[in-house]
């Protein structure tokens, strides 16, 4: 048998149109013109560089040489490799593609969907268990990035008063961690919470507040942030979907990664106007599982809608990172019973903590 | 591999010069589009089971798969790269990072620490200090990239190559960047004339040099009309877009407040409304920018293609600017609207222009093409991973 097939010599670039004859020892090859030998190759030397499915015409070559043969015709590399069955790759057939497709693209969306599962609702389980010094880290961290260029404030007894409360709110929801507290000189009227139990407050939000039982609320609700663990579910949520949109696109593209930064703003927006209303809602419980006033957080909430009665919140819709206003006063509303959270004295430190 | 039909572009400047050999042929592409799509979407599956470190190995086997189903005077290309090798790449361009990272850290400790400075941050000495040295970077690791993926490919068993610095390319490409960015876009015909000397001049197919004789003062009388063309179709379109929009909006009755609104709180009918919108702003700029663009970069196609040569074998192309509208702004689209999913088929689609509008005149004298004694990078294109530039 004699299988036509294209001879590069590796040294140049000439082509040669040959015929391949195998032999029980190795392979001739030969010019069909006058049959001069162009070489022998050893079959136990012969390799298949590549495969059917990638390769449109997969060369052949002598093992530790750069010569190649080139079989375009399918149907004679198929009867050249049932001769020589050291070359089945020459043979190979993919399956169809048809096939291939159909079965990829279903498991492509099984994997995509479970991904997403791990990462939206795995980080409800996973999130605690990530190493508590490492959230510090992250937090503390974050925390001398942002106070950098400001001030803060240490006024001993309003420091430990708003610490003591944090810790003793965060034991009751059974938090086994320290936390700690931070003011910073200041507006907004604003406080937030970092990875690792750091809290940060704004010193305007004293001075802004009505009474003791408002600063207590918005305490309470920050310790409902820390203990669901909202900061580092935030980020893994995030990270994860700018991750996926990465690897959905083949690692190809960035184009995919500019498309979905908006999706990642409208996720953490999304998750953040359910992380308010959980901390909502735990801050007020563990107000009234203590005793204390659990009316500030509504109060607090009213006298922000008093100042800006065009609520930014229910303005911004599904761009907004806090859900509207009036549906948080509503849920939060409590009588304004149970005992101070502060003493008169503890009160007046605390908004003099930057004096 | 056989030749489809169609004439070649400047037939009469072939016949006027019956020698040396200027038989006109073009490159075959014979890959089919859903073998690319099950070689693709296996490479996906693997990336998301992987969480991406699979993607040295999935680009492998797409470039096998696209380089060997091109041929030229009926001989494919082969692609002999291999996966770890973009891998060693990748790590390589990570521990070059890290160093970088901690000198950023030392700088910090010693300079920036202590007040006055106090307010600018370790994160942002280092990022300011990666976007600096990023833009070169991503020049460097384009032309790293462009010369590991060459050294892999054979053709005729022959292996390419491509000889010159990456990092003079880096500081020339950056250097004219910035100075194009300074000069208001006027220096776009020598930025591009003279990126793409070296990425063409430097390439070779075995001993075989390719040569680019193009010049930035060929092409500056057209480049200066698509310029002031470009500013005034700008204008045209803004204010287009503003009759437009703003009689819309008064048609309906919408102020500034019920228009927020409706996207704050978007009901379907803004959904099919903002996708109207969208349309009306794509056929806009679409019917006035969007052409002139493709008109003036397929221009600039012929003139390259027309300009570089491969010893006594010649290459010219007919690109019209509606084959580049369907290169530049569908295969954008496709991409885009199939979020990322299409990438196949604009690769199946480009491949597929070269093929039908890329001729060559004559052949190589195989005998003198010898192959290059010279060894290939061990390792291949981290930093262009890095920045995330690499395509395939």
């Amino acid at each position: 048998m004699t299988t036509p097939a294209r001879y590069y010599d590796g040294e140049t670039a000439q082509v040669l149109e040959v015929g391949v004859r195998p032999t029980a020892g190795e392979l001739i090859i030969f010019r069909p013109a006058d049959s001069s030998i162009v070489a022998h190759w050893p079959i136990g030397e012969i390799a298949v560089l590549g495969d059917g499915a990638h390769e449109g015409a997969p060369p052949v070559l002598r093992q530790g040489g750069e010569a190649r043969l080139v079989i375009e015709d399918p149907e004679q590399r198929r009867q050249l490799a049932a001769l020589m069955p050291h070359l089945s790759a020459l043979a190979e057939v993919p399956a169809s593609a048809g096939r291939r497709i159909a079965t990829l693209g279903a498991s492509l969306v099984v994997l995509v969907a479970a991904f997403w599962g791990i990462v939206d609702y795995g980080t409800e389980y996973a999130a605690p268990w990530l190493p508590y010094s490492l959230q510090v880290k992250l937090g503390e961290t974050v925390y001398e990035e942002l106070v950098a260029d400001k001030d803060e404030c240490h006024g001993t007894r309003g420091m430990a008063a708003i610490n003591d409360l944090a810790n003793e709110l965060a034991r009751a929801a059974g938090y086994p961690h320290e936390v700690t507290v931070h003011i910073i000189e200041g507006g907004p009227v604003n406080a937030f919470t970092l990875p690792g139990g750091i809290l940060v407050f704004y010193s305007d939000l004293f001075e802004q507040a009505k009474n003791s039982s408002q600063v207590a609320g918005v305490l309470a609700h920050e310790i409902g942030h820390v203990v669901h663990h909202h900061p580092v579910k935030g980020i893994v949520r995030a990270y994860g979907l700018d991750l996926l949109a990465k690897l959905v696109s083949g690692g190809t593209s960035d184009l995919l990664n500019t498309l979905t930064s908006g999706g990642n703003i409208l996720l953490a927006m999304r998750n953040g106007r359910t992380f308010e209303r959980e901390a909502d809602a735990t801050g007020v419980a563990l107000l009234e599982k203590l005793g204390l006033r659990a009316d500030g957080i509504s109060g607090f909430f009213e006298q922000m809608l008093e100042k800006e009665p065009k609520d930014a919140a229910s303005a911004a819709g599904i761009w907004s990172s806090h859900p509207p206003t009036q549906e948080r006063i509503q849920t939060t509303k409590r009588p304004p019973t149970g005992r101070p959270a502060f003493s008169t004295a503890d009160w007046k430190a605390l908004r003099e903590v930057c004096k | 591999m056989g030749q489809s039909g169609g004439s070649p572009p400047g037939g009469e400047f072939a016949s006027a010069l019956a020698q040396p050999d200027l038989t006109p042929s073009r490159p075959v592409y014979d890959g089919r589009l859903g073998e690319l799509y099950a070689i693709y979407l296996r490479h996906v599956v693997l990336m998301v089971l992987t969480l991406g470190w699979s993607r040295f190995w999935g680009r492998t086997r797409l470039r096998r798969y696209l380089w060997n189903h091109l041929a030229i005077l009926g001989d494919r290309f082969e692609y002999r790269g291999r996966g770890r090798e973009l891998l060693i790449g990748f790590l390589l361009a990570v521990v070059m990072l890290a160093g970088w990272g901690g000198l950023m850290w030392l700088v910090w400790v010693h300079v920036f620490h202590e007040k006055p400075f106090a307010n600018f941050g370790m994160f942002d000495i280092f990022s300011l200090s990666v976007a600096v040295i990023g833009f070169p970077l991503a020049y460097v690791g384009h032309y790293a990239g462009l010369r590991y993926k060459l050294s892999r490919t054979r053709w005729r068993g022959i292996r390419c190559g491509m000889a010159g610095s990456a990092w003079r390319y880096g500081v020339t490409a950056t250097f004219l960047t910035f100075a194009n960015m300074f000069t208001a876009q006027l220096l776009t015909p020598v930025v591009t004339v003279n990126l793409a000397r070296p990425r063409i001049s430097n390439a070779r197919v075995g001993t075989l040099p390719l040569v680019f004789a193009g010049s930035a003062g060929d092409i500056y009388g057209r480049y200066l009309g698509y310029y002031f063309l470009n500013i005034v179709a700008w204008l045209v379109a803004i204010a287009a877009a503003f009759a437009i929009g703003g009689g819309t909006a008064n048609e309906f009755g919408l102020s500034f407040d019920d228009f927020l609104k409706l996207f704050t709180a978007p009901s379907l009918r803004t959904i099919l409304a903002a996708a109207a919108i969208a349309v009306g702003i794509y056929l806009l700029f679409s019917l006035l920018i969007l052409p002139l663009r493709c008109w003036w970069q397929a221009y600039w196609f012929r003139y390259l293609v027309s300009h570089s040569r491969a010893g006594n074998v010649l290459f010219a192309t007919a690109i019209t600017t509606r084959q580049m509208w369907g290169f530049l702004v569908l295969n954008y689209l496709i991409v885009v609207l199939t979020l990322g999913l299409g990438w196949p088929w604009v690769m199946h689609r480009t491949l597929r222009l070269i093929a039908g509008e890329l001729w060559l005149y004559g052949a190589p004298d195989g005998a003198s093409v010898r192959q290059p004694a010279d060894r290939a990078p061990g390792f291949g294109e981290g930093l262009l991973d890095m920045f995330d530039v690499s395509g395939i």
